[in-house]
C-alpha cells in the first residue's frame, strides 16, 4: 500500500479518541455486569431494542477497511462501487425482514446452521457450521492485519502494536458483555462512523464549490480517460483501471463512466452489470442478509419478532445513506487530487487536505468504530458456531445455560489470541502472497451454495436433507474449480484463455455455484423419499397449505 | 477453448446485445415489484400484535421508502 503517514495527529485528535475507546470500553463493561445465562451472552436475553439492532446491523456491515477501500473504489472505479450498499442490500433486507428474520425468529435458533439442521440433517449443519467458522476465523485475522496496516500507512502508528491493541480493546468489551455489549457499543459506532465521514463529505462539496461543480470535473476526467484510451494523450499519470482485453482482440475499451451505477458486460471494473444484478443482487446480497450468522443472529436478540423485522427495515433505509458518506468522498478526492496512482491513498489524502488539526482525531474515531464494529460482531457470532453448533451439538447436549455462558467466553478468548496470533504471523508474508485476494474470495466460495440450499429448504417442501449435503458439498467444489481455473498458473499450464475476463470475478463464482447447487439439490431431492413430516415444520407457509402440501409430500408427488 | 469457454462466449455476447438502457429498466423495475409487493403485504405481516397506533409503527411505510429512494437512485444515475 502506497500511502504515505502525512496525517500527524494532535493532542486534541487523540483526546477525541481516547474518549471515544473509553466510552465504547465503558458501555461493553456496564453491560458485562448483568450476563448470567448463555442466552444473555449470545443473544442480548433476547432484550434488545430495534433502533439499535438496526444501527449494528450496518455498523457490522461496513468494516475499518470499507472506509478507505470503498472510497477508494470509487477513485478508481466511479459510482458502481455503491451498488454493493444499495442494490446490494436494501431489496435483500427488505424481503429478509418480511419472510425470512420471523421465519428464523419464531424458530428459536441461536444459529442458522442450528436452522439446517431442523430442516435438513446435522451434516448440513455441520458442513455451513465449518465454513462460517473458517471464514470467521480466518476473517478476523484479516481484519485486524488489513486495518493495521491502514493505520499504520496513514497515521504512521506502529502495525503490531495496533494489532494487539485493537484485539485487547475489541475482544476485551465482547468476552465481558458478548451480543448485547457488541450491539449497544455498534450503535455508537454507527453515530460515530455516519457523524466522522459526513464531515468528509460536507467539506468536501464545499472545497470543490458544490454538486455542479463536482460533476463538471468529474466529467473531465472522463474525458482525458477517454482520450488516452483512444492514443491522443499522453498523458499517462491519469488513474485508469487496469486495462481489460477481449480475448484475443487487444482493443482497448472505454473508461467507466464515474458517476453511473450501471456498467456495460465489458467494463473495465469488477462491477458490470451482469455480475451486479444476477451475483449480487440475487444471490450474495441475500445471501449475506439472510444467511449469514453474524448479521442473522443480530435480529434474533431483538425483543420481540415485530422489533426484528423493524431493525431490518430501519437499517434498510440507513443503508440509503451510506454510500454518501463512503463513496462519494472517493469521487471528491478524483475531482481534487486527480494524479494519484493508488486508489486506496485517496481518503487519506482527502482527509489530510480538508480537516485541520483537531478534526482528524473523529475521523480516526469513526475509522475505528468501523474496524471495531464489524469484529466484535464477528469474533461474538463465531463463539455462538463453536459453542451450540460444535460444543452442545456433539461434546455436551446436555450443557447448561450458565455453563454455556463460560464456553462462550473460553471461546471469544480463544478466537481472540487466534485471531492476534494469525494477523501478527500474516504481517510476516509478503502483501504479493495473494493472501488478501484468496480470504476475499473466499467468502464467494460458500455463500452461494449455502443460500441455495436455505433458499429452496424454507420454500420448497419436497427439498431433502441428503440432496442437500450432496448439492452444498457439489457448489463449493464448483466455487473452489472456477477459482482454480480462472488463475494464470494453472490456465496456461492446460493451455486454455481465463474462464471470466473482469478482476476478481467472485461475483461470477457465486453465480454458477449458486445455481449449481440449486440443480443438484432438486435433481436428488425428485428422485429420492421425501423428508418426514417434522422437518416440514420449517417449510415457510407449510402451515398455510396444511394436509394439501404433507400429503402430496408424502407421496413423493412434486410441485 | 473447451465448451466453457464456447457457452461463456455465447452468453456474454448475448448479453453484450443488451442495451443499458434496457439494463436500467430491469434494475428500476426490480425495485418497482418489490415496492408492490410491500405494499400488498397484510397488515400481520407489517404492524405489531396490537396494530399500528402510529403511523411508523406500519413497517410497510418505512419499507416503501427505502425501496423509493432506491427507485429514485436507479432512475437517475
Amino acid at each position: 500500500m502506497l500511502i504515505a503517514a502525512t496525517n500527524v495527529l494532535t493532542f486534541p485528535d487523540y483526546a477525541v479518541i481516547l474518549v471515544y475507546l473509553l466510552i465504547t470500553l465503558g458501555i461493553g463493561l456496564a453491560i458485562g455486569w448483568r450476563l448470567k445465562t448463555g442466552a444473555d451472552f449470545f443473544l442480548g436475553g433476547r432484550r434488545l431494542p430495534w433502533w439499535a439492532v438496526g444501527m449494528s446491523l450496518v455498523a457490522t456491515d461496513i468494516g475499518g477497511t470499507d472506509i478507505i477501500g470503498v472510497g477508494g473504489a470509487a477513485y478508481s472505479y466511479g459510482l458502481a462501487v455503491a451498488n454493493f450498499e444499495w442494490i446490494g442490500c436494501v431489496p435483500a433486507m427488505i424481503v429478509g425482514a418480511f419472510v425470512f428474520i420471523p421465519f428464523f425468529y419464531r424458530s428459536g435458533v441461536y444459529t442458522v446452521p442450528e436452522f439446517l439442521e431442523r430442516r435438513y440433517n446435522a451434516g448440513v449443519r455441520s458442513v455451513t457450521a465449518a465454513c462460517w467458522l473458517i471464514f470467521m476465523a480466518c476473517n478476523l485475522g484479516i481484519m485486524l492485519l488489513a486495518s493495521a496496516k491502514m493505520m499504520s500507512a496513514v497515521f504512521g502508528w506502529n502495525a503490531e502494536a495496533c494489532i494487539i491493541g485493537t484485539a485487547l480493546l475489541v475482544g476485551g468489551y465482547t468476552f465481558v458483555g458478548g451480543m448485547a455489549a457488541v450491539v449497544y457499543t455498534d450503535t455508537l459506532q454507527c453515530a460515530v462512523m455516519i457523524f466522522g465521514c459526513l464531515l468528509i463529505l460536507v467539506l468536501g462539496i464545499v472545497r470543490v464549490g458544490g454538486i455542479g461543480e463536482l460533476r463538471e470535473r468529474l466529467r473531465e476526467v472522463e474525458n482525458r480517460e477517454a482520450s488516452i484510451v483512444a492514443g491522443v494523450s499522453a498523458d499517462a499519470s491519469l488513474p485508469l483501471p487496469q486495462q481489460a482485453t477481449r480475448g484475443s482482440d487487444p482493443a482497448p475499451i472505454d473508461p467507466p463512466s464515474r458517476t453511473s451505477l450501471i456498467l456495460p458486460v465489458d467494463t473495465q471494473t469488477p462491477f458490470p452489470w451482469p455480475g451486479i444484478l444476477f451475483g449480487l443482487t440475487l444471490i450474495l446480497s441475500p445471501a449475506y442478509w439472510i444467511g449469514n450468522q453474524a448479521i442473522v443472529q443480530r435480529s434474533l436478540s431483538a425483543r420481540s419478532e415485530f422489533e426484528a423485522k423493524a431493525s431490518y427495515v430501519w437499517g434498510a433505509l440507513l443503508k440509503n445513506l451510506i454510500p454518501l458518506i463512503v463513496a462519494i468522498p472517493g469521487l471528491i478526492a478524483l475531482a481534487l487530487i486527480p494524479d494519484l496512482r493508488d486508489g486506496d491513498a485517496a481518503i487519506p489524502r482527502l482527509v489530510g487536505e480538508l480537516l485541520p488539526a483537531g478534526l482528524r482525531g473523529l475521523f480516526v474515531a469513526a475509522f475505528l468504530a468501523a474496524l471495531m464494529s464489524s469484529i466484535d460482531s464477528y469474533l461474538n457470532s463465531a463463539a455462538t458456531i463453536v459453542s451450540h453448533d460444535l460444543y452442545k451439538r456433539f461434546i455436551r447436549p446436555d450443557v447448561s445455560d450458565e455453563s454455556l455462558l463460560r464456553i462462550g467466553r473460553g471461546t471469544t478468548v480463544a478466537l481472540g489470541v487466534w485471531a492476534l496470533v494469525f494477523a501478527l504471523l500474516l504481517t510476516r508474508m509478503s502483501e504479493q502472497s495473494g493472501i488478501y485476494a484468496i480470504f476475499q474470495t473466499l467468502m464467494a466460495f460458500f455463500q452461494g451454495p449455502t443460500f441455495a440450499v436455505l433458499l429452496l429448504g424454507i420454500l420448497w417442501y419436497r427439498a431433502t436433507g441428503k440432496a442437500a449435503l450432496i448439492a452444498l458439498l457439489c457448489g463449493i467444489s464448483t466455487a473452489i474449480s472456477l477459482y482454480a481455473l480462472n488463475q494464470p498458473a494453472v490456465f496456461r499450464t492446460l493451455g486454455w484463455e481465463p474462464l471470466f475476463r473482469i478482476q476478481d470475478p467472485f461475483l461470477y463464482f457465486s453465480i454458477w455455484s449458486f445455481l449449481v447447487t440449486a440443480t443438484v439439490l432438486v435433481t436428488i431431492s425428485l428422485l429420492s423419499p421425501p423428508d418426514p413430516p417434522e422437518k416440514l415444520r420449517y417449510v415457510f407457509r407449510f402451515d398455510s397449505r396444511g394436509r394439501n402440501a404433507s400429503s402430496r409430500a408424502a407421496s413423493g408427488e412434486s410441485s | 477453448m473447451t465448451p466453457l469457454h464456447a457457452f461463456g462466449d455465447a452468453l456474454r455476447e448475448g448479453l453484450l446485445a443488451i442495451p443499458l438502457s434496457a439494463v436500467r429498466g430491469l434494475f428500476v423495475a426490480l425495485l418497482v415489484g418489490l415496492l408492490i409487493w410491500v405494499l400488498w403485504l397484510p397488515a400481520k405481516a407489517t404492524q405489531p400484535p396490537g396494530g399500528a397506533k402510529r403511523f411508523d409503527e406500519n413497517l410497510k411505510w418505512g419499507a416503501a421508502i427505502a425501496i423509493l429512494i432506491q427507485i429514485m437512485i436507479y432512475s437517475l444515475l
